[in-house]
């Protein structure tokens, strides 16, 4: 399929993949090994993970050795200190982490021991999207495993290093991947994202220090501790090094999970990734990360499939979760769809998001039946810019506002078309993407 | 304290206080719902957006419940761009907010209500369908609650867990969909439910006791102190045109009850608003008790104790302020009397919160003065020796007990300053005094804190101060003396 190298998903074809016997047979726990028979210091691990430019896989992009450093100094902090993992995948079109947890549960636990060894956490708490049934089952059954096998729990292989790792099941709330959100709901509480500052590695779980990662981050980890910085960067662009995986989804001929090197154009990915364009079709648009990023129209497939050239294309690189839609898609429909999402998943703290994604589904809604005024048009565009960006207590106020401006920025003329024909000018023909599923 | 700038003017601010305080503190108007200052701070409503410049840093628009005082910060609380995204908010929380407040009795206290005035658009921008859910939702005895008009700003569900500790109430559900509900629809329980009608930022929870009662611009307040516990929280008296008490109201005071009151004394209106009043002066005359003119009372007074003063009570009602004792104080000195006071038994209304379960409001105050506790029994069985007794202050027939006092013999001289009418055999002399709430001065609550009482509602006609009736006889008796 590609000749890029990979890493990632390699063992994930393996039988039995999800198994201790076979993980090891597939050089897994040598990373841990290594970093706890050398042994590496806490830091030498940070160190390593910094050079590698390894980025957040979970949407943001932030650097994720410089996150591991905020975690306070022990010398002068000596409250406990906890990673979560966020697996509660929810954002549209996003399914990478969902292969990782089901196909190579392991290297996820082999991560989280590295990473909690190089923030000197004590535990760690696999937050998992309550619809990942099997994926919840066989992380657990293998959290067991690891811990019969002594890598788990006190003294990990023999050393002075112990960690616990515990799961938590989502109750299928999107807002509980934010990562603040994501604490409340551990802690038992509903899943309102808190304020920051304080940040969560100043004040996380249960007000002790706390680092969130993304799964497919934390499965990054033991790949650069065995393998090295340098060959990290060997792959990607320069600010955007590794594979990510591409969960690609909509109109297209293959749609899947890939792993791909950061910086391929989307236009590669679609036509020689995914195959193309379905049924022979055109491209309408497309969104680049998850329906939180903003849509791009098919003139942007030429954009090259890293952190910096999306954001320059005027869109966000997201989780990788490439959304394509074929020229029979009408795009008004697609936002009255992503705008229903956000409405039903915001969690109602503040006033602009509770109400402002109400309103601009009921305005996307409207249009889409034929029942929009012109002012409807420019009023979705002031709405969205008093969501955000930065004007409430989380993103998902900016969620729903980023693909709002962009769908009329990029579509201003097919909202008009609506309004002035009195109906979806591609009505029959219409293939929502993602609706209802 | 740390040094901050607000609107040009360099202010003091206190470090553990978010900086809406020191805006607030400093007469910088920022509005807020979600805050409050009893209660912790979420930032979720987003309105107390003010405009913020630190160090080197581009000016910034931020929460001001939610952000830190930072030593060197400049802050503007009229900043264009501050004004217009709470604007904005402003918008987002009148779309689906009900245009009921011609019916809604928070309308003239409300605080989204007085910030769309000021800022608002004057016409909406919505042409979706409002939010239809429950109008009015019992929420137990105390409150009502319309989900409509709620703005989800949670100060009920914080004031629940965090004052009274009782959480009772939650929001429910996610997003536009949210509501404020009680655990499995339970009605509210607790002595502190009151509260949440005051601090709801909009007319959503109502007291049912108040509902329809009164337009709140129509009411006069004063400021005073509640009679019903030796706290003595600070509390406004709101009186409708006539003098009829409409609501007592906590008034905040740091130092006594934060911004709180029990229900207990916020529905004390029975107390206020007394159905029947102790005449300025009444004596025995051939048909029974008759009213008369204060003077002449007055002199049958000082000739009645001229010839008893020599085993003489003098008891004053836990309710007198300092002001009344020390007059009080003074007669008994003269009459050769040692003052007491009655003091009714504990009740069961103390909690962790408020309440202290004394009734008797001014107790440490009189205790300093000199006077003694006596309960009812020991009251009346000093009475029952007693040639002569001088009973003073609002309910102290009530406190001693009618059906005791009523079995004391006839013989006994028996002057009694009350509010409400009073009739036993042994009565001779009765005189009108004002409630709590138709006088000014001071109580001293259980931890010595010093409080006024103001005059919220006159008295009825012709009835004085109870400290200027008792100077008058003091007058009187040593006068009599003179002469004698």
């Amino acid at each position: 399929m590609s000749a890029h190298p990979t890493y990632m998903l390699d063992r994930c074809e393996v039988a039995d993949s999800h198994t201790l016997k076979v993980y090891r047979e597939n050089g897994g726990y040598e990373a841990l090994e290594k970093v706890l028979k050398t042994p590496l210091s806490p830091e030498d691990v940070i160190a390593v993970l910094k050079d590698s430019g390894l980025r957040g896989r979970g949407g943001a992009g932030f650097p994720t050795g410089l996150k591991w450093s905020f975690m306070p100094d022990v010398a002068k902090d000596d409250r406990p200190r906890y990673l979560a993992v966020n697996a509660d995948e929810s954002e549209p079109g996003t399914c990478k982490d969902r292969v990782l947890l089901r196909e190579d549960p392991h290297g996820l636990i082999e991560g989280i021991l590295i990473a909690c060894y190089a923030m000197r956490a004590e535990a760690a708490y696999v937050y998992v999207r309550g619809e990942y049934r099997l994926p919840y089952e066989r992380v657990a059954a293998a959290i067991d495993e690891a811990r019969a096998a002594g890598l788990v729990g006190e003294n990990v292989m023999g050393t002075d290093f112990s960690c616990q790792i515990w799961m938590h099941k989502g109750a299928g709330a999107y807002i509980c991947g934010e990562e603040t959100g994501l604490m409340e709901s551990l802690e038992g509480k509903r899943g309102h994202p808190r304020p920051k500052p304080p940040f969560p590695a100043g004040y996380g779980l249960w007000g002790n220090p706390t680092t969130v990662n993304n799964v497919e981050t934390i499965q990054n980890v033991p790949f650069i501790v065995s393998r090295g910085a340098e060959w990290f960067r060997s792959m990607g662009t320069e600010k955007s090094t590794g594979n990510f995986l591409c969960g690609i989804s909509g109109h297209v001929e293959r749609p899947g999970v890939y792993e791909l090197p950061f910086g391929l154009s989307a236009r590669s990915i679609l036509e020689e990734v995914a195959g193309g364009v379905w049924k022979g079709r055109e491209l309408k648009a497309f969104f680049p990360g998850g329906s939180s990023t903003g849509v791009l129209p098919a003139g942007s497939i030429d954009v090259a499939m890293d952190h910096d050239s999306v954001k320059g294309a005027g869109s966000m690189f997201g989780t990788g979760a490439m959304i394509f839609m074929d020229e029979t898609t009408c795009v008004t429909r697609i936002a009255e769809v992503t705008l229903r999402f956000y409405e039903h998943e915001s969690c109602g703290q503040c006033s602009q998001c509770r109400e402002g994604t109400q309103w601009l589904h009921q305005i996307f809604r409207r249009i889409e039946r034929g029942q929009g005024t012109m002012d409807d048009v420019d009023m979705l565009s002031t709405l969205a810019s008093g969501m955000a960006p930065g004007k409430t207590i989380c993103a998902l106020s900016d969620a729903a506002a980023i693909p709002t401006h962009s769908v009329v920025k990029h579509f201003r003329d097919e909202l008009e078309e609506h309004v002035r024909l009195g109906r979806c000018p591609l009505a029959g023909t219409s293939q929502p993407v993602g609706a209802g599923a | 304290m740390t040094k901050i700038t607000i609107n040009g003017r360099e202010v003091d601010a206190d470090p553990a206080q978010p900086l809406i305080r020191a805006c607030h503190d400093h007469g910088a108007d920022v509005p807020m719902y979600c805050y409050h200052p009893g209660l912790s701070p979420v930032g979720s409503c987003r309105i107390c957006q003010v405009e913020v410049q630190q160090g080197d840093m581009p000016p910034r628009v931020v929460v001001a419940c939610r952000t830190p005082v930072v030593e060197g910060m400049v802050v503007d609380t009229e900043a264009e761009r501050a004004h217009e995204t709470r604007r904005e908010c402003l918008e987002f929380l009148l779309k689906n907010h009900p245009l009921d407040c011609p019916i809604c009795d928070k309308a003239g206290e409300c605080d989204l209500q007085d910030y769309a005035f000021a800022e608002g658009q004057g016409k909406g921008r919505s042409a979706e369908p409002r939010r239809k859910l429950e109008k009015r939702k019992s929420l137990g005895d105390v409150i009502v609650l319309d989900q409509e008009r709620c703005i989800l700003c949670s100060r009920c569900t914080r004031f629940m867990e965090e004052v009274p500790r009782t959480p009772q109430l939650t929001v429910s559900d996610l997003g536009s969909r949210s509501v404020i509900e009680t655990f499995m629809d339970r009605p509210l329980t607790g002595n502190y439910q009151g509260n949440l009608a005051d601090i709801c930022p909009v007319g959503a929870l109502t007291l049912k006791e108040f509902r329809f009662q009164a337009r709140v611009w129509n009411l006069r307040k004063t400021p005073s102190t509640c009679a019903e516990c030796s706290r003595g929280c600070a509390i406004t008296v709101e009186t409708l045109r006539g003098g009829e008490v409409k609501r007592f109201r906590p008034r905040p005071d740091l130092e006594v009850n934060q911004y709180w009151m029990c229900d207990t004394g916020r529905f004390a209106l029975d107390r206020a608003n007394l159905p029947a009043r102790l005449p300025a002066a009444t004596l025995r005359g051939q048909s029974g008790l008759e009213e008369a003119d204060v003077e002449d009372a007055v002199d049958v007074l000082a000739d009645m104790v001229g010839a008893h003063r020599a085993s003489a009570v003098v008891l004053v009602s836990p309710f007198a302020t300092q002001e009344e004792a020390a007059a009080v104080q003074r007669l008994a000195a003269e009459l050769g009397a040692a003052p007491a006071f009655v003091s009714p038994p504990p009740n069961d209304l103390k909690d962790d919160v408020l309440h202290t379960g004394d009734p008797c409001p001014n107790r440490r105050g009189l205790t300093g003065l000199g006077f003694e506790a006596l309960t009812a029994e020991d009251a009346l069985a000093r009475l029952a020796d007693a040639e002569l007794a001088v009973l003073a202050g609002e309910r102290v027939v009530e406190l001693v007990g009618a059906e005791g006092l009523a079995a004391v013999r006839a013989s006994l001289r028996l002057v009694v300053l009350d509010a409400v009418p009073v009739d036993v055999p042994a009565l001779d002399v009765a005189l009108g005094v004002p409630t709590h709430v138709e006088k000014s001065g001071t109580w001293v609550n259980v931890d010595g804190v010093r409080r006024r009482l103001s005059l919220a509602v006159p008295p009825p006609v012709g009835v004085a101060p109870l400290e200027q009736t008792v100077e008058r006889m003091l007058a009187r008796l040593q006068a009599a003396e003179v002469r004698g």
